[in-house]
């Protein structure tokens, strides 16, 4: 299929994540996106970095599960149609700024790249904005940025088939979502 | 241009959608504008990140000071909000009607439970209801429930254990969920999925209720049309909306009655923004207070943390079991009236989600609190009151949206007797999930829901925007419809009493449509 915008939101529209790749849509899950390495649609590389790191900081896994596959694919996306949990709570649309304020200010509280810091670190500033003791941290509320992006985590560990197996609960779907979520 | 036609309605959710229904089926032609999409069942995946479709997706609303939930709380495209409403269903207790004659606060309704009690029953007989009339704690007078009560898991067993231990007497939760088969609507199986919207119709649904109903009939639904005004002739009387097409065209359809049921934001928008030479404050705002009187509704999350299997997957999402504390009731214990829903069905993920009970773990503490909670959280939801004030109200925005329609604004702020109120409920809750035997037992923060008001009902022209059937004082042929229209709620789900109004108001329309359509 030739990427245009409309091919494009009506892939997402159907009920599975469009991805662009080499000129073409790709429906895959985000996990899939992330093993394939899928460019980057919304997001630079540091941001994609910054945002892998935090992810697996704050629920180890988490970036192998596609987080920043799936982020970056709703931000694409028209925000009427987003599947991110921010739209709930009232940041208004487009939430890239949001998500792109959030990730500069977690590489300036780290002093460089949130991705280079050890483990240890890494937790340990994550526990610093949830307490609202990150200072200076210039960008959207520090504690916000962790909630919003723990729910984001959260989704792609847990919110999916996949995920209610990791908890052995049973899926019990009506209308099941995409495989190719 | 479009044939003018009798009535045209903005909003196509569970009041709009009614309207549409009822009237058309008296022989009145109906236009229904919605600004969002279309909707089908198929639609409603079983997925709390894919149900964020069915949510606000609309112009923004910015707001000021404490947050209300807005986006989460209100619903885009054909069915609304009630697309993903929990369908709690009690009645309104009778002194909800008249807590300023009575207790000297608030604002009284124009009418009494009684002038609603036929009206609750007919929705009753033609939705489904599941309960039990003589077990539920505070239910006003009508007739019993037409449907047996919903199952109680092994989570509501525990809960209701600590509840009964420390005297908080709960019984059966009216649901409008179907626990057999009603009216052609299958029975629910308990799969936990209501927020993500029933596509089997268990719970009551506008796409499987009165929107088939009144296209059948032949209203006519035209969605992506974003009303943008109420059009007015030299008179001051509503002659029709003014919206924007999904191709972007500016638009008219003109009618002999219009109905707003945009919501209780989007409502007193449309009137703010409808200003015009007879009505430079905006239509049907000669009180001053359309957008005034706006109400929240503090929920209060408890969980306990048990070491056997709680079952808490399964059920509905409104729970299992409820309580009410009357105005009166309460006075005692807490400044205000309050509701409990113990055992709500919970997913892993989103706000309500299992996640959600400890946002303050991370790392592999969060990893090891979810596979300990997947099976041993039970969680009862409190539902505290708020009494109406003015100066909480929707206002409009300096910002416009892509129409060039004012943006709403919504100013609130929580009165000290509403956060005295979540403090004793949220006290409560953990003292009866300790009396359960919970290994742990917690509260989470206040979060806004069941938001009513802004265009408030009342006798007097100078204290309120609409009469009792919810048409305005100012303009006769203009009527609002939902929750909106409510002076208080007790604390108490809206839906149920939203239909209620809808019915009788439907009801005297087409007995006096000349009133109406004058």
């Amino acid at each position: 299929m030739r990427l245009n915008r409309r091919n494009f939101l009506k892939q997402s529209a159907v009920g599975a994540l469009a991805f662009k790749v080499g000129g073409a849509v790709v429906t895959a899950s985000p996990a899939h996106a992330y093993a394939e390495d899928f460019p980057m649609q919304v997001l630079s590389a540091e941001e994609r970095a910054a945002l892998e790191a935090f992810g697996d900081t704050i629920l180890p896994g988490a970036a192998q599960e596609g987080l920043a596959h799936f982020i970056d694919s709703q931000l694409a996306a028209e925000s009427a149609d987003s599947l991110l949990i921010i739209r709930y709570l009232d940041v208004p649309p487009p939430y890239a700024g949001f998500y792109k304020a959030a990730l500069a200010a977690l590489d300036a509280a780290a002093g460089g790249r949130f991705a280079d810091l050890s483990s240890a670190d890494r937790l340990a500033l994550a526990r610093r904005m949830g307490a609202g003791e990150v200072a200076p941290w210039r960008g959207p509320p520090a504690a916000f940025v962790l909630f919003v992006l723990r729910m984001d985590a959260i989704d792609v560990v847990y919110g999916t088939e996949a995920g209610f197996d990791r908890l052995d609960l049973p899926y019990m779907a009506h209308i099941a979502p995409p495989a190719r979520w | 241009m479009n044939e003018a036609v009798d009535v045209v309605i903005v909003g196509a959710g569970a009041a709009g959608s009614y309207f549409a229904a009822k009237l058309q089926g008296a022989g009145k032609q109906v236009v229904v504008l919605e600004a969002g999409p279309e909707r089908g069942l198929e639609d409603l995946v079983s997925s709390s990140i894919w149900a964020r479709r069915l949510k606000w997706g609309g112009p923004p609303v910015d707001s000021q000071g404490v947050p209300i939930g807005h986006n989460v709380n209100f619903g885009w495209g054909l069915g609304g909000a009630a697309l993903h409403h929990y369908a709690t269903w009690p009645r309104f207790a009778e002194e909800t009607f008249h807590i300023r004659e009575r207790y000297g606060v608030g604002l009284d309704w124009p009418i009494a439970y009684d002038d609603l009690r036929a009206h609750y029953d007919a929705i009753q007989r033609e939705v489904g209801i599941a309960g039990d009339a003589e077990d539920e704690p505070s239910r006003p007078p009508g007739e019993p429930y037409p449907l047996p009560p919903l199952p109680v898991f092994a989570q509501g067993e525990r809960l209701k254990a600590g509840f009964d231990a420390i005297g908080v007497d709960v019984g059966a939760l009216p649901a409008a969920i179907l626990t057999r088969a009603y009216n052609g609507r299958d029975a629910c199986i308990y799969d936990g999925w209501c927020e993500s919207g029933c596509p089997i119709g268990a719970l009551a649904n506008p796409l499987v209720l009165h929107i088939p109903e009144a296209k059948r009939l032949g209203a006519e639904f035209r969605t992506e049309c974003a009303a943008t005004g109420v059009l007015t002739d030299e008179t001051g009387q509503a002659r029709g909306v003014r919206y924007v097409d999904a191709a972007g065209e500016v638009r008219e359809q003109h009618a002999d009655v219009v109905i707003l049921a945009a919501s209780c934001v989007q409502n007193p928008r449309l009137l703010l923004a409808s200003a015009g030479a007879k009505h430079p404050d905006g239509l049907a705002n000669s009180s001053g207070l359309a957008g005034a009187n706006f109400m929240v509704d503090g929920l209060a999350a408890v969980y306990g943390l048990f070491d056997d299997p709680m079952e808490n997957v399964f059920g509905v999402n409104a729970g299992q079991l409820f309580h009410r504390a009357a105005y009166e009731d309460g006075r005692a214990r807490a400044p205000g009236a309050y509701q409990w829903q113990l055992a709500p069905a919970i997913k892993p993920n989103d706000l309500a989600g299992i996640a959600g009970a400890r946002p303050d773990l991370i790392g592999p503490d969060l990893h090891d609190f979810m596979r300990r909670a997947a099976h041993g959280l039970a969680v009862a939801a409190g539902f505290a009151s708020t009494l109406p004030d003015a100066q909480n109200r929707v206002e409009l925005s300096s910002e416009t949206d892509s129409t060039g329609t004012p943006l709403a604004r919504v100013v609130y702020r929580n009165a000290p007797e509403a956060e005295a109120l979540w403090a004793h409920i949220a006290a409560e809750g953990v003292a009866a999930a300790n009396a359960a035997g919970a290994r742990e037992a917690w509260h989470g923060r206040p979060a806004p829901v069941h938001i009513s008001g802004g265009t408030v009902m009342g006798d007097d022209p100078a204290r309120s925007v609409t009469d009792g059937y919810g048409r305005t004082h100012d303009v006769s042929n203009l009527v609002l419809a939902g929750a909106g229209l409510f002076p208080y709620t007790g604390g108490s789900s809206p839906t149920f009493t939203l239909y209620a109004l809808a019915h009788r108001t439907a009801e005297h329309m087409i007995e006096h449509w000349s009133e109406y359509a004058a």
